[in-house]
């Protein structure tokens, strides 16, 4: 049996941008930080994180700030993350909040 | 090569010892090699997934060699059209249409890990411990486990709680699977009762507690990856063993070499790879992921989003009836008018599988299918039906299993929980008629 194609629609190609959120930047560089999605704070989320699990595992996520709060301190008392300093844990809780929040799934 | 890797390997190339730093908390004393009291050692080993015995000679500013090479990940021994989900931890789902085997082979199963993949350990150092509430501990060697007891060989389903999470809303947070969270392999071991007869279980031993050699992933030596255990009518009933082989070879690096439990029908954390000890308990176990929301749905009830207080959570036990369609694959053409076969698995938990239906028309009708009985009591069952879509078009075939208590799948999501677990929503594939 052949299988058939959906072809290429507007809404395949938004689809797909959503399942690959770290595209290439326009001068064809690979963002630094993938593949987390540009913005303030990746940095920080990339090196914090990234220290025990992969990234794959933060951009698969889509929760709302309450959620994302439960989840930082849910690695420091049950996962062995050290406790960030205020700041950057506000700045990490942020960049989640807004570039991995619910309505970004 | 990965995205990923230019960013590590800029870091590198701008400032090498400032990298160490910013990665591991890697510090250099005045020789400029290992590590300085240690500092960065464990994440950097947790990130390769390895101890580095040699990390005393490891030059300041060495990016390891491990992530000079891409990092599109796959498994040695997977099936390339496997889904990871993630490489650290390793979490891998099968498409539905790879689970068309009656009997899953080790390239097609899903693999969920909570710590590293640890390197298989050398059988010569290999224990497994049964210690608590029994009236003789044991320490049990491969050989006595192959020497000493009966063996069974069973088809076993073993899926994770988690199956299907991908489709609550607002999202639970976790691995993102799909449907592929599923497979049923053939399992060689010795029934768990056994070894629990042969220490002599007390009255007292009412739970299990399960441990494991893997590590946890941010390298601290007192922390497990995941500890979980179950009630002890679970652990007697004799589908639940201690397995030594899966599908007749040694069970692979990935699925738990040497030794793991198989507690079929349950969630998969209760099948502990890579086990090391029993811990037979006179309460309920409380290592790690069996407390907190873990593994738990609300004791009622809940409209999606609802912050659920942990009271009120209670442990899955069984696991749902459902069902897949493995053949076709999704997305193919047939020629209108013209019978084709269809086919799948279905599944439920502790119980059998009764009836599996098939529609072709969004559900407006349904069609039985052909159900084989389970060779064994927790085995899938493979269902197949004979369709002809009546002309051409785009059509989906949905499929509906009820298990043998009148309980059926629903058409929908089912009811949301915290934790996105136990969807067991009817699977549906899209076909074209020409």
């Amino acid at each position: 049996m052949k299988r058939f194609s959906l072809g290429s629609g507007a809404a395949l190609a938004a689809l797909l941008a959503l399942a690959a959120p770290a595209v290439a930047q326009d001068n064809g560089e690979a963002y630094e930080f993938a593949p987390l999605p540009p913005g303030e704070g990746a940095e920080e989320v990339y090196y914090n994180c990234r220290a025990c699990h992969s990234l794959r595992i933060v951009v698969q996520q889509g929760l709302s700030r309450d959620v994302w709060d439960e989840v930082l301190t849910w690695m420091v008392e049950k996962q062995g993350m050290y406790e960030m300093p205020a700041e950057t844990r506000e700045t990490v809780l942020d960049y989640l909040a807004e570039n991995i929040g619910a309505d970004d799934r | 090569m990965h995205k990923e890797e230019r960013g590590i390997g800029e870091l590198y190339s701008e400032d090498p010892e400032r990298a160490d730093e910013l990665l591991w908390g890697r510090k250099t004393g005045p020789s400029r090699r290992g590590f300085l009291r240690g500092a960065g050692l464990a994440s950097m080993g947790a990130a390769l997934g390895a101890t580095i015995p040699f990390h005393a000679n490891m030059p300041a500013g060495l990016i390891p060699a491990a992530f000079a090479q891409g990092i599109d990940f796959q498994l040695e021994g997977k099936d390339p059209g496997l889904t990871v989900l993630n490489d650290r931890p390793v979490n891998i789902e099968t498409p539905p249409h790879l689970l068309d085997d009656d009997v899953t082979p080790a390239s097609r199963h899903f693999v969920r890990n909570n710590g590293t993949l640890p390197d298989p350990m050398p059988l010569s150092d290999w224990r497994l411990t049964i210690d608590g509430e029994v009236e003789t501990p044991m320490e049990l060697s491969y050989d006595d486990l192959m020497n000493d007891f009966d063996h069974v060989t069973l088809r076993l389903q073993i899926e994770c709680g988690g199956n299907g999470r991908a489709a609550y809303d607002p999202p639970a947070r976790g691995n993102q699977w799909t449907t592929g969270a599923i497979a049923n392999s053939e399992w060689t071991g010795v029934r768990l009762r056994d070894i629990l007869h042969a220490a002599g279980l007390k009255q007292s031993g009412t739970h299990t507690g399960h441990f494991s050699y893997d590590e946890h992933l941010s390298g601290n030596p007192d922390l497990d990856p995941i500890s979980r255990g179950g009630p002890i009518n679970k652990m007697m009933d004799p589908h639940t063993i201690i397995a030594l082989k899966m599908n007749g070879e040694d069970i692979p690096a990935a699925h738990g070499n040497p030794c793991r439990v198989i507690a079929p029908g349950w969630p998969g954390s209760f099948s502990q790879k890579w086990l090391t000890r029993i811990w037979v308990r006179n309460q309920v176990h409380d290592g790690t992921k069996m407390t907190g929301q873990s593994y738990r749905v609300p004791r009622y009830p809940v409209a999606p989003g609802t912050d659920v207080p942990e009271e009120d959570m209670m442990f899955i036990e069984s696991m749902p009836v459902k069902s897949l369609v493995t053949f076709p694959e999704a997305g193919t053409e047939v020629a209108a008018g013209m019978p084709f076969e269809v086919r799948g698995q279905a599944w439920a938990g502790d119980n059998e599988v009764a009836a599996v239906d098939v529609s072709f028309d969004f559900g407006a009708t349904w069609q039985r299918a052909d159900l084989s009985p389970p060779p064994n009591r927790y085995s899938w069952q493979r269902w197949r039906a004979n369709l002809r879509l009546p002309m051409a078009g785009y059509y989906e075939i949905w499929a509906r299993a009820t298990d043998d208590e009148g309980v059926s799948q629903p058409m929908v999501v089912p009811g949301w929980n915290p934790r996105g677990y136990l969807n067991n929503q009817c699977h549906r594939i899209h076909m074209m008629a020409v």
